[in-house]
């Protein structure tokens, strides 16, 4: 081989060990970005949640000229119906299509934590807005590295779990917790145990699982009575609530009861009614300030002109509902962190954008009011983000107030 | 005391919407040796249905009629679409397994389609959730002591009803050999469509006490319950009515107690393994006969 081979070899190696066929082929065309979630089937609030926040946030940024002077498009929305298996599938298809140049999180854990391996390995930028699971952003710790480019702003269950028992461990010594029989519930009720025991060590914990759609909770509540408990604490979803609070109303057990944010959705306000009222919850601090921050004003206006009072919205006007935070604004808050990565990387680049993603400090959010990054922590959502609210009566409706920052 | 009282008290309550899904099953199985696996999905249909019609200020008595009509209507669908084709192939066909359970799984996309795929309240039918007597004082919730009454009175009459009417007679005598009955003038075919019109009609009333306690709906509701109807049924003896009651509150208190006094965890887990173990030594279950088949 001649010098000059030898060296035209050389100049075309180095070309494509830089070259990125993602950012080679974003270099014209619209900036996409790819998402899996629950849009059908019975978790389809969670997924379809997602979608429409993600979809007024791409709006926003397409109507002030969209970023790095392209416009912005949802390119890839894939239904998951939160099934694991389905949402590899479904990433499997988005990371193939190097049009894609970074990804929306599917919904809760299960499917999360599904795909994470498969993104990580990818390397594009990736931001999850619900699934609670602090595994999936910092596997072995929080103390520890997070993956490379994974990125969360959901409310953690371990900030959640901090607020519950940092409540209920200044007002009782004996404390029940009931939760699904999931990663999450398991989870959930592991770190209120040790919240509650860090604070007050001579408390007694006593916990008991559930699975998912039980009809009933009487083996439950009766062996958390049993044990002499104060207050119950659940960690779980709302129509399963349901259960509980029927079931606590039929035994004529009259304990408080605390939960995590999946308590006080849709299905449990209307499924037990006037049983829902001084049932506490933790929650983003997003709807509890009255009037509204004008940045969440102005995202309820939209979703309302776009959308009208939908199920995720809610009847009343004024009062959205507070499961909207999780649901909706969460995937508002990721797509803008996302673009702003891109627009301050000044490319597509995926290293480049986990960088400037990285570097991210007070940007204003929704479901994070300030929202921050940095290379050791890629988790935004912090307990002083959350609230205790207690469901009120007023007038023929119930409204969820603020008891406790 | 009050504690074991509570989950007996719970087991049999539950217990008796196994009993009552059993008995639906039982009907089908009594009339072609087959069981409606779809059942779940009538349930459903009738529960989220009326949750649907009621919250649209459809009166109770309507919203719970059109759910009894569709419910029937759905039964005649699964024995002329899904059971009879299966059945006519011969040849010990297991083909109305998957197409019972087929139909089952389309009517849960309908639901999903057409109400939506959350949870929905289920509005309270008989009696508060409030509404409570004192059993040795334990509180007793009324809401359970109607679905244990509606559950003995269906099965009572449907024992009665076979044992001392015609009808029940030429049930009975299909049910032993229908070629035969056929042959006796009995319209076997009428019976036939007519015992899972009256299992989709057992299975919606089981649908709405079930939605009734659990207090929410939605179109996944149902298939869990199918299968406890079905264990139960097994526990009893397939096709014996004091078997599907037996089987039923037996699994209902078995899991309660085992939920209670082991843990909550293994509620279905060391339940199930036990009922593996009574099958065992009890293959027809408690109340089921041996079958001599013709050669």
């Amino acid at each position: 081989m001649d010098r000059i081979t030898y060296l035209a070899s050389a100049a075309v190696v180095g070309m494509l060990a830089v070259w990125n066929p993602a950012a080679f082929a974003q270099s014209a065309g619209p900036v996409k970005l790819g998402l899996s979630a629950a849009l059908t089937g019975p978790f389809n609030e969670f997924g379809e949640g997602i979608k429409r926040g993600a979809e007024i946030a791409i709006e926003e940024w397409n109507a002030a000229g969209g970023v790095l002077g392209r416009k912005v498009e949802l390119a890839e929305v894939l239904d998951d119906q939160l099934i694991p298996d389905r949402a590899v599938q479904n990433m499997r298809r988005i990371l193939d299509n190097q049009d894609i140049v970074a990804i929306v999180a599917p919904g809760p854990s299960g499917p999360t934590l599904a795909v994470v391996g498969m993104v990580v390995a990818d390397g594009r930028p990736f931001c999850n807005s619900q699934a609670q699971t602090p595994t999936i952003v910092h596997p072995d710790g929080p103390d520890k590295p997070p993956h490379p480019n994974v990125f969360s702003v959901a409310m953690s269950i371990s900030s959640e779990a901090e607020k519950l028992g940092t409540a209920v461990s200044a007002k009782y010594n004996n404390i029940g917790i009931i939760s699904e029989s999931t990663s999450y519930g398991k989870l959930g009720a592991e770190l209120i145990r040790k919240s509650v025991l860090g604070i007050k060590p001579n408390a007694t914990v006593t916990a008991e699982t559930y699975n998912q759609r039980a009809q009933d909770m009487t083996a439950q509540l009766v062996r958390l009575q049993r044990a002499g408990a104060e207050v119950i604490v659940f960690v779980g979803l709302g129509a399963d609530a349901t259960v509980l609070r029927k079931t606590m109303t039929r035994l004529e057990i009259a304990l408080p009861l605390y939960g995590s944010s999946g308590l006080v959705n849709v299905a449990f306000m209307e499924g037990v009614g006037d049983l829902a009222v001084g049932v506490r919850a933790t929650n983003a601090t997003t709807f509890g300030q009255k009037p509204f921050p004008a940045k969440t004003q102005a995202f309820l206006d939209r979703y309302r002109a776009k959308f009208g009072n939908d199920r995720w919205y809610g009847a009343d006007t004024e009062n959205p509902l507070i499961s909207m935070a999780p649901l909706v604004t969460g995937a508002y808050d990721c797509v803008n962190v996302l673009l702003s990565g891109i627009k301050r990387a000044g490319s597509t680049e995926p290293k480049a954008v986990v960088r400037a993603i990285e570097d991210t400090k007070d940007m204003p959010g929704l479901l994070v009011p300030s929202i921050a990054f940095s290379p050791k922590n890629h988790s935004a959502f912090s307990p002083s983000d959350l609230a205790i609210y207690e469901v009120k009566k007023r007038g023929d409706k119930l409204a969820l107030d603020v008891i406790e920052k | 005391m009050n504690f074991f009282l509570t989950l007996v008290l719970t087991g049999v309550s539950v217990g008796s919407v196994y009993a009552l899904i059993a008995t639906g099953l039982n009907l089908s199985f009594w009339t072609t040796r087959t069981l409606n696996f779809g059942q779940g999905s009538i349930m459903m249909l009738c529960s989220f249905g009326f949750a649907f019609m009621v919250t649209n200020r459809v009166s109770l008595p309507v919203a719970i009629g059109v759910c009894f009509v569709v419910s029937a209507l759905i039964g005649v669908v699964v024995e002329r679409l899904t059971v009879r084709p299966a059945l006519k192939r011969g040849g010990g066909s297991m083909g109305w397994v998957v197409s019972t359970l087929g139909l089952g799984i389309l009517i849960q996309g309908l639901a999903a389609k057409f109400f939506g795929s959350q949870a929905v309240a289920f509005p309270e039918i008989l009696f508060s959730v409030r509404d409570s007597v004192r059993i040795a004082g334990v509180a007793f919730s009324l809401q359970y002591a109607v679905v244990i009454a509606i559950t003995l009175t269906v099965i009572l009459s449907l024992e009665l009803f076979l044992r001392h009417s015609r009808l029940g007679h030429a049930v009975r005598a299909v049910s032993e050999d229908a070629e035969f009955a056929r042959v006796q003038g009995i319209p076997v075919d009428l019976i036939v469509v007519s015992s899972f019109v009256a299992s989709s009609l057992l299975a919606a009333l089981a649908g709405l006490l079930a939605a009734q306690i659990g207090g929410t709906v939605d179109s996944s509701f149902g298939f869990d319950l199918v299968l406890l109807g079905f264990v139960a049924g097994v526990l009893g003896g397939m096709g014996s009515s004091a078997g599907a009651l037996f089987g039923g509150i037996a699994l209902g208190i078995i899991t309660k107690l085992v939920g209670g006094y082991i843990s909550t965890a293994a509620e279905h887990g060391i339940a199930f393994a036990l009922l593996m173990l009574i099958l065992a030594l009890l293959p027809n279950g408690f109340f089921g006969r041996n079958e001599v088949r013709r050669a």
